[in-house]
């Protein structure tokens, strides 16, 4: 379909962060289990509570899911508003890759190592191809 | 043929989004070097939250509207993507959809700079009610 391509990255940034979600509960769980945390007692706690009962490495998987949560939904609005406009093809697929590229590159290190300069180094070159995304979409539907 | 103007307002509240990045970014790093903090020498997986004792509120105030963006907008993005693709675009959709991101713009600049909570919350309150009655008609014409 002409001007969809841009579906491929949003489905790609999508799974990725299912791929996290698994990750997260990977570590999480065995990291919970060693500490002699039993679910079944907790009463209203949430994820952020175990900030200061897990090893940071453990929680690091969880801060990353919740970023992917954060701005990759701006992203999912402006790609799908541009299938639909049907300009989702050429440069803006190419942009919506890397994107998605740079945010699984994001996960890794905040995943892994975390050092803060490198992540906000990436985290910024990524908000940069999302600045061109939501400037083209604005050309596109504002501009007309 | 669909009508595409209802996606406008969407593209304008993402392109906004990311200049309370932009506003964050440039607020935030002159803060952290006053403060005498070296970046490069930060704990690996330190993130922007950590800030919240350690900078002045004002500062920390472009990242909790940035946040803020994050959260609420993202329902108003899903919304006017299904009343684009219902054939919902009208002239009510199209007032309240530009009332919403009007409003959410106003009330970005108003915590990034005053942040009264009562006057804040009514901004809010306005902006939710805009999306409310957005969803409701999301709702009849998906099922209509």
């Amino acid at each position: 379909m002409a001007g969809h391509d841009i579906l491929g990255p949003v489905a790609a940034l999508a799974a990725w962060s299912m791929v996290m979600w698994v990750w997260m509960y990977a570590t999480r769980i065995p990291a919970m289990q060693k500490q002699k945390i039993d679910a079944k007692g907790l009463v209203g706690t949430t994820g952020r509570t175990l900030d200061d009962a897990l090893p940071a490495e453990v929680q690091w998987k969880a801060h990353n899911y919740n970023h992917l949560m954060e701005q990759p939904t701006v992203f999912y609005a402006v790609a799908l508003a541009l299938a639909i406009g049907g300009q989702g093809d050429g440069l803006n697929t190419q942009l919506a890759w890397a994107y998605v590229a740079l945010r699984v590159v994001h996960s890794l290190v905040q995943a892994t190592i975390n050092r803060v300069m490198l992540r906000f180094a990436i985290f910024a070159v990524a908000s940069l191809a999302l600045v061109a995304l939501c400037i083209n979409a604005f050309m596109a539907f504002v501009i007309v | 043929m669909i009508d595409y103007s209802l996606l406008a307002p969407g593209a304008v509240l993402a392109l906004w989004t990311l200049v309370m990045l932009l506003w964050l970014a440039g607020t935030r790093f002159p803060a952290m070097a006053k403060s005498g903090m070296d970046v490069k020498t930060a704990q690996p997986g330190g993130r922007g939250q950590d800030l919240e004792q350690v900078l002045p509120a004002s500062v920390n105030w472009k990242s909790h509207n940035y946040t803020h963006l994050l959260d609420q907008p993202t329902l108003f993005y899903a919304v006017i993507i299904f009343l684009t693709l219902a054939g919902g675009v009208t002239q009510t959709t199209l007032g309240l959809a530009w009332a919403y991101t009007g409003l959410r713009v106003v009330h970005s600049v108003y915590q990034a700079t005053i942040n009264q909570v009562m006057v804040r919350f009514s901004i809010f309150v306005l902006s939710t009610i805009c999306l409310l009655a957005l969803n409701v008609m999301a709702v009849i014409a998906t099922l209509g």
